[in-house]
């Protein structure tokens, strides 16, 4: 019994898919050769002292050195104490004022809306020049003149150990929280009105609507905002390095403004990358830590 | 139809892999010489920051008359802002393809001599070329035996004084500016030009920018002339572990209890230091660079002519050049800038003929008339035999007490090191990034003793480079 060979059935691309493959193939592009190739690159060059001209693998060195490095443990100290104050903070005001922006009508949300997002729009250099110039630690200096005026004297804001961590947390406090309040504010509208009804029947006051219908409403959106704050929060560099230069005594050194040192001022790249990997590792068990906990009962 | 749409898809997929992929490209090839004829057309290119002030807007005629001496070479230049220079460079050295010029302080070749990223011209320079720059700036470029570049000016980094309140304070500031003065003799002066009432201090005798890394210059400025011109002696033992550093430090932290320098000093930055000695809440301020008295000459015009860009609240003030004073009985020695146009190559071995042809682009800047004018709007002195001459027929309205004191300093000015090694340099700029700069901000502050900052460097100088390997006096 002769076989005939049974022609491959060939797949069917019609002009739809093919379009759609031409896009996915862009993106998937853009995505290879700006972030997975970058990671890739960053893992390779861990192993290695990093030479323009040729460099040379060196196993796991840049690892043992960076966990025998006490530097890098004070920076990572910094960093966590700079998260833990910052982001439940900035959670908790953006959610305050979102809450309060909510009764107003359409034109006005967007009003308030723009004005908190204005930091967000302009130069994080020039926030840090306008921010430095309030610390000035002189006695005509903004902030001192009204720390003052309280009785509570006078401070060198940026050049002492025991205001310096204070001094960008505090700056933190009061600026960018313009894209969480955005956030916060679609979520908020997407609450159903039947909810807030239904608990004023039932005699709730504002706070039990706020305790009972609102919060677990944004569970999700807090989620998120923390999960993201976090990661923004220790990947954080551009304050101290403009503010503090991680002075004094390295109080607010940060693994970012390390990892820059490190990479491009004493061209240690291969201690940089592994830096920044480690650091990578450290937020990514940190993320998973959040949603074990936190989003058990979050649902997307 | 489909057929087409197919092959529609498959060229603009391919055609974006494609314009992505060739902006990896080397774009080395394309300036380079291609063979080693010398008189083959070649592009020079080079990275410069706003040097001096009209610096930048001379650029198209610099160009045009290097063409004019080197017919078939093209001097292509890219200017850069002083903030994102050193960003730019480090980016474009670690891609694998640097311009060929760069002006860059001395202090950094060693970083890129590290990286093999440095050109060494010595073997292509002419004796001519040589014979026209002071030995002492051109020593600066070296590193080891190779020469990376040529000097632009040997600048003294000096203090500066209020002439008006030094005179009312008592102090025969024309005898400093000639001979000098020890810090006990410093440490009287800045005492007399403090003004208070009612314990508020409108004015210091005193304030140097230290905020941020700009500590490192102050301890930097003032050790030199405490018996430690560079970070390592003679036998290369690191040099801060010496009694005399620990001196230094005590000195530092005693200038702010006596009152003579603000509590807030490590808070104070170059610009904030320098408002305050226009403004006349500082008798002396530092560090003190030549071109500082053009500055507050310019105020002073400004505020003559009420012209609301005068600093705000400043006051007419003659800016006197003063030198650092001698610490723990050691020779005053002056801390000296040099900077200079570095040649750098590519990942690919440049030819000779175009190595020759960077090294012509490099010298063309660095001396004649290009180094003259630009020295002479910095109010620095000019070290090429050939830009003194072409500064013959330029004139330049300097105070002669402050010219001269400037001479003065640079006969002293700290000699250059290139035999540290490349190693130890870097080791030593990272004792000083991570332990000497973080622990003098706390000193500064009022946070630890100066034993107490001693001890850690002296430990860390020991982790660094071994117990034989620091200075025990």
């Amino acid at each position: 019994m002769t076989e005939y060979a049974k022609p491959i059935k060939r797949r069917k691309i019609n002009s739809d898919a093919a379009w759609g493959y031409a896009f996915i193939a862009a993106a998937l592009l853009i995505f290879v050769m700006f972030t997975a190739y970058p990671v890739v690159s960053a893992l390779i060059i861990s192993f290695q002292e990093y030479k323009p001209l040729g460099s040379k693998f060196i196993g796991f060195d840049n690892y043992t050195e960076t966990f025998k490095d006490s530097l890098f443990w004070k920076a990572a100290v910094n960093t966590i104490i700079y998260t833990l104050l910052t982001v439940p903070v900035s959670l908790f005001l953006s959610f305050a004022v979102s809450v309060l922006i909510l009764p107003f009508k359409k034109r006005m949300q967007t009003a308030f809306k723009a004005v908190y997002y204005l930091p967000a729009v302009a130069s994080g250099v020039a926030l840090s020049v306008v921010w430095l110039w309030i610390y000035d630690p002189m006695p005509e200096g903004i902030f001192n003149k009204i720390t003052a005026f309280f009785g509570m004297g006078t401070h060198n804001w940026l050049g002492s150990s025991t205001y310096a961590m204070f001094s960008l947390v505090l700056m933190a406090w009061l600026s960018s929280h313009g894209t969480s309040i955005i956030i916060y504010l679609a979520a908020l509208l997407g609450i159903d009105g039947s909810y807030y009804e239904a608990a004023e029947l039932d005699g709730a006051n504002f706070f039990q609507k706020l305790w009972y219908i609102v919060v677990p409403c944004l569970k999700p959106t807090t989620l998120f905002l923390l999960v993201t704050g976090v990661i923004g929060s220790f990947q954080v560099f551009q304050n101290a390095y403009l503010m503090t230069g991680g002075g004094p005594d390295n109080a607010t050194t940060m693994v970012g403004l390390l990892i820059f040192n490190n990479a491009f001022k004493y061209f240690e790249f291969g201690k940089a990358a592994a830096q920044s990997l480690i650091l990578a590792a450290i937020i990514a068990g940190i993320s998973v830590i959040q949603f074990k906990f936190l989003g058990k009962d979050v649902e997307y | 139809m489909k057929k087409k749409m197919r092959v529609l898809a498959t060229v603009f997929a391919l055609s974006m892999a494609l314009t992505t992929l060739s902006a990896c490209g080397s774009k080395d090839d394309a300036k380079s010489s291609n063979a080693d004829d010398p008189n083959a057309k070649d592009t020079i290119t080079a990275l410069l920051p706003p040097v001096s002030a009209n610096f930048q807007s001379n650029f198209d005629q610099m160009a045009k008359d290097f063409n004019a001496k080197y017919p078939n070479l093209t001097l292509k230049i890219e200017p850069a802002s002083w903030e994102d220079m050193t960003q730019k460079l480090d980016t474009q050295v670690n891609a694998g393809s640097p311009p060929d010029i760069a002006f860059i302080g001395s202090d950094g070749i060693s970083k890129y001599v590290d990286s093999g990223m440095v050109m060494d011209i010595s073997d292509t320079v002419t004796d001519e070329m040589i014979k026209d720059y002071d030995p002492a700036p051109l020593e600066y470029m070296k590193n080891g035996k190779g020469l990376y570049g040529f000097p632009a000016y040997m600048e003294a980094h000096a203090i500066g004084g209020n002439k008006e309140f030094m005179e009312k304070a008592g102090i025969d500031y024309k005898k400093v500016q000639k001979e000098g003065w020890t810090f006990d003799e410093f440490r009287e002066a800045i005492k007399k030009g403090v003004v208070s009432e009612n314990g508020k201090t409108s004015r210091y005798g005193f304030v140097f920018a230290t905020a941020g890394v700009t500590s490192k210059d102050y301890l930097g400025i003032l050790v030199k002339s405490a018996g430690m011109p560079a970070a390592f002696n003679k036998d290369l033992k690191y040099a801060y572990t010496s009694k005399n550093f620990l001196e230094v430090l005590k000195d530092i932290r005693v200038m702010i209890e006596d009152g003579s320098m603000p509590k807030e000093l490590s808070s104070i930055d170059a610009g904030k230091r320098w408002n305050m000695f226009l403004t006349g809440q500082t008798m002396i301020t530092g560090k003190g660079l030549a071109g500082f008295e053009r500055s507050a000459k310019l105020n002073n015009e400004k505020l003559q002519n009420k012209d609301a860009s005068a600093v705000k609240g400043s006051i007419p003030v003659d800016y006197v050049v003063l030198p650092v004073p001698a610490f723990a009985g050691a020779q005053a020695q002056a801390s000296v800038a040099v900077d200079g146009y570095v040649t750098f190559r590519g990942t690919k071995e440049p030819t000779a003929a175009h190595k020759a042809n960077v090294v012509k682009a490099a010298n063309f800047l660095s001396s004649g008339a290009n180094a003259a004018t630009t020295n002479n709007e910095l109010f620095v002195a000019q070290i090429t035999e050939s830009s003194r001459k072409a500064a013959e027929s330029m004139t330049v309205d300097r105070d002669a007490d402050n010219k001269a004191a400037v001479e003065a300093m640079l006969k002293t000015a700290v000699p250059a090191r290139p035999d540290i090694p490349t190693d130890l340099g870097a080791k030593a700029i990272k004792l000083e990034d991570e332990v000497i700069v973080p622990k003098l901000q706390a000193l500064i502050a009022g946070e630890i003793t100066p034993e107490k900052m001693y001890d850690a460097v002296k430990s860390a100088a020991v982790q660094a480079f071994g117990d034989d390997g620091v200075v025990k006096d």
